[in-house]
């Protein structure tokens, strides 16, 4: 890649990462359920990310992976395996048409955005950043000459905001307890005065197929338990089927009326 | 490679270092010092840092220089508008520190995180816990403004941007009383508020394109040098002021505004509205003054537009409005279309009436939200203008004063209103926008009207059983509300001093 020309390789690049890049993030605004949404912007940032290294900023690409995709995504998929979400989107327009003006509004908006930059990047040609990866010496030198030179004061204040987000998420998140903590014989005597299920839970179904924790167990005669399912999954919808020949067999079983040569399979 | 370290005039940048600093040691404070002293700390060191500050500004006077790599730059009307926002903050910090209006605390919700109407909330306030990290908020939210007016690249400018931001959504979601209202108006503000970041960082990028810098008189330079201007540089001029358009609340980015005014705490909206203002137009002035000064017949009717539209739009929902904050919430949209026209003249005087126009509103607004802190019922503030019949009658001088800040904001004579609206009229006629200005007068006209309608309620109507009563503050909510009330008369009596301490700021350093 030298400066000023887009070689054929880089062209395949930016079309093939530019569509992967659009799409993830359509489909970020489009999905319904939230982990998707957080999948769809992790493909989104790799792309971008692959698209900062042909355009000659290893670094940037790199920190993009490493900050964006590897900590920042992870940590809201964590947020949302943790707490768990109602997949029940509210989708109910409380304004009327504001789903179709903004639609319109956003096709036009880009319309004008596309053309008018069409327009005016039509005769320019790229300079690329050969000349300013090489001044300092390589793209890593050349971005520390900067952030201490012309942008240190930015990079200081930076610390402001930092702080702020840090505490920001602190005084919404943080529950003081003004009550002493709870012993483990009060926790207890508590549970058993609640009278409804005291012991733990009953673990997810495991069978020869199937051990995952969307796998409901089955009861003596039959029916699932709800209780062996974590309650986000079940608010999700996300509960596993159980297969009728299974529930079938198990019935036979409970009753003595048959042996096990149904579970060969 | 050779590096050589940015030269950087400590003393110029003191008034922010001595702000971060006590941000800082504030932050520590809430990690370390025991719950029982917070309060007293924290306001110890917040308003001795606003204080120290506003004085290093006054020591800076006649600085004009660019330093830290030409990253700030510190000139006339920039210490005018960091002196115009750190008093204003002193008297906006007053109004949250005000602790005897309400009868459990002060207008913070005891924990932002408990959960409304829960019982740890209940217990909390019973125990007169209080959320002492709005003060660390507060001083970095001034941080951010003296460095949005100071910023002479659009990187730091963003980053001040950001940092006025995000304490300002969190202390709107977190008022004591109508706890879903502020958490809805926090949230509707930082949606709103990302999204208008994101088209300001676009049209940076835009900017840098076509001019290869990001610094403003570079940009300046590059659009007076270069043989054709692209259509780039103008989209991303449009996108870039939608940043500080959207702070100051101009049609159309104005939608947060009502939302944001009702539902924060009424100490909050007292220090945003004056200082954000402030900050906003500050930067405005110098991105459109300093960076794009020689394009001004590009973005005049961009700024015309949205002036007209911010003028009717405003004046004319205020009309309807019920609930006093609201209303002048809307009545703070058409105020900052009145400013637009002033900024619109892109001249001397257009900068120094749009400088002399945010001082004088920004008075008159703590002052106003420090009389509606004060006027209580039962279920807290009592914003329905219904509660508010007849209060003259009880407590004429609260009235009075309250009835002295609207006239100003209407323009009246004899208050800083009547001379701030004059001011920029002038500065528009002067520059060929008559047109702008009959819009302007007539939307004034609008305008008067539901302020005089306050005013006659509280004084002409009778007195109901519905009607609130006022709250005698302390001295807090006392000094702010007085200086108020001192600088809108000393403003629209004697406006002369003032005046002749804005032309002699001089114009931006470029």
């Amino acid at each position: 890649m030298t400066g000023g020309e887009v070689g054929t390789g880089e062209t395949i690049v930016f079309w093939v990462c530019g569509t992967l890049a659009v799409i993830g993030a359509l489909g970020m605004v489009i999905s319904r359920k939230a982990v998707h949404s957080a999948l769809f912007i992790a493909l989104t940032m790799i792309n971008l990310a692959i698209l900062y290294v042909a355009n000659s900023a290893p670094f940037l690409g790199m920190v993009q992976i490493i900050v964006y995709t590897g900590a920042v995504m992870m940590l809201f998929l964590f947020v949302l395996m943790v707490v768990g979400v109602d997949a029940s989107d509210s989708l109910i327009e409380t304004i009327k048409g504001q789903r179709v003006a903004a639609l319109l509004m956003g096709i036009g908006f880009s319309i004008l955005l596309i053309a008018g930059l069409g327009n005016g990047l039509m005769e320019t040609s790229s300079i690329g950043l050969e000349t300013a990866n090489s001044a300092n010496g390589g793209n890593v030198e050349g971005l520390a000459m900067l952030i201490f030179t012309d942008y240190l004061i930015a990079f200081q204040v930076t610390a402001a905001l930092l702080i702020t987000a840090a505490m920001g998420a602190m005084i919404l998140t943080h529950r003081e307890r003004w009550y002493p903590r709870k012993t483990q014989r009060e926790l207890s005597e508590e549970r058993f005065a609640a009278g409804t299920h005291p012991g733990q839970l009953p673990p997810p179904g495991v069978y020869a197929r199937h051990n995952a924790v969307d796998t409901p167990a089955l009861l003596p005669d039959g029916s699932t338990s709800d209780l062996s399912v974590p309650e986000p999954l079940r608010a999700r919808d996300d509960v596993r089927e159980i297969d009728t020949d299974d529930i079938e067999g198990i019935r036979k079983l409970s009753s003595g009326s048959s042996t096990t040569d149904e579970g060969d399979r | 490679m050779n590096f050589t370290p940015p030269a950087i005039d400590y003393f110029a940048l003191s008034p922010m270092i001595v702000i971060f600093a006590a941000a800082i040691v504030s932050v520590l404070v809430e990690a370390f010092a025991p719950r029982t002293i917070r309060r007293f700390l924290q306001l110890l060191i917040v308003f001795g840092a606003l204080l120290t500050s506003a004085v290093l500004i006054v020591l800076n006077a006649g600085t004009r220089t660019v330093t830290g790599g030409g990253a700030v730059v510190i000139d006339g009307p920039a210490l005018v508008m960091m002196g115009t926002i750190v008093v204003l903050s002193i008297l906006g910090a007053a109004l949250m520190a005000e602790r005897s209006i309400d009868p459990v605390g002060d207008s913070f919700a005891a924990r932002a995180s408990s959960l409304p109407g829960s019982e740890d909330e209940r217990q909390l306030t019973q125990r007169g816990y209080l959320q002492t990290e709005i003060w660390p908020l507060t001083l970095f939210a001034v941080l951010g403004m003296l460095l949005f007016v100071t910023a002479n690249n659009l990187l730091l400018m963003f980053v001040a941007l950001e940092i006025i931001s995000l304490p300002l959504y969190l202390m709107t979601g977190m008022a004591r009383r109508r706890r879903l209202l502020s958490q809805e108006a926090s949230l509707k503000y930082f949606l709103l508020g990302v999204f208008a970041s994101a088209f300001y960082l676009y049209g940076a990028a835009l900017v840098y394109g076509y001019s290869g810098s990001i610094f403003f008189p570079e940009i300046a330079q590059s659009l007076t040098s270069k043989p054709s201007e692209s259509i780039v540089v103008f989209i991303g001029m449009g996108m870039l002021i939608i940043g500080p358009l959207f702070k100051i609340g101009a049609v159309p980015f104005h939608q947060w505004v009502p939302d944001v005014y009702q539902g924060a705490p009424t100490a909050v909206v007292g220090f945003m509205a004056a200082t954000v203002k402030v900050a906003a137009f500050g930067a405005l002035l110098r991105i459109l003054y300093v960076a794009f000064g020689g394009v001004r017949w590009d973005w005049d009717p961009l700024i015309w537009i949205v002036a007209v539209a911010s003028m009717i739009l405003g004046s004319i929902v205020a009309l309807l409005q019920t609930d006093i904050k609201r209303l002048l919430g809307y009545s703070w949209i058409a105020q900052a279309g009145f400013i637009l026209v002033g900024l619109a003249a892109a001249s001397p005087a257009g900068l120094e009436s749009t400088m002399f126009y945010v001082i004088a509103y920004g008075f008159a607004t703590v002052g106003t939200f420090a009389v509606i802190s004060m006027v209580r019922d039962a279920n807290g503030e009592a914003t329905n203008l219904a509660a508010w019949a007849g209060i003259g009658r009880k407590s004429p001088l609260v009235a009075s004063a309250l009835s002295l800040f609207l006239l100003g904001l209407a323009g009246i004579p004899l208050t800083s209103g009547f001379v701030s609206k004059f001011a920029v009229f002038v500065a528009a006629i002067e520059a060929g926008a008559t047109w702008l200005v009959i819009i302007g007068v007539i939307a004034s006209l609008i305008a008067a009207f539901f302020y005089v309608r306050i005013v006659v309620i509280m004084f002409f109507a009778e007195p109901t059983e519905q009607t609130a009563s006022v709250v005698v503050p302390s001295a807090f909510t006392t000094i702010s509300l007085s200086a108020g009330v001192a600088v809108t008369l000393i403003l629209g009596i004697f406006p002369q001093p003032v005046l002749d301490m804005l032309s002699n700021a001089g114009l931006f350093l470029r």
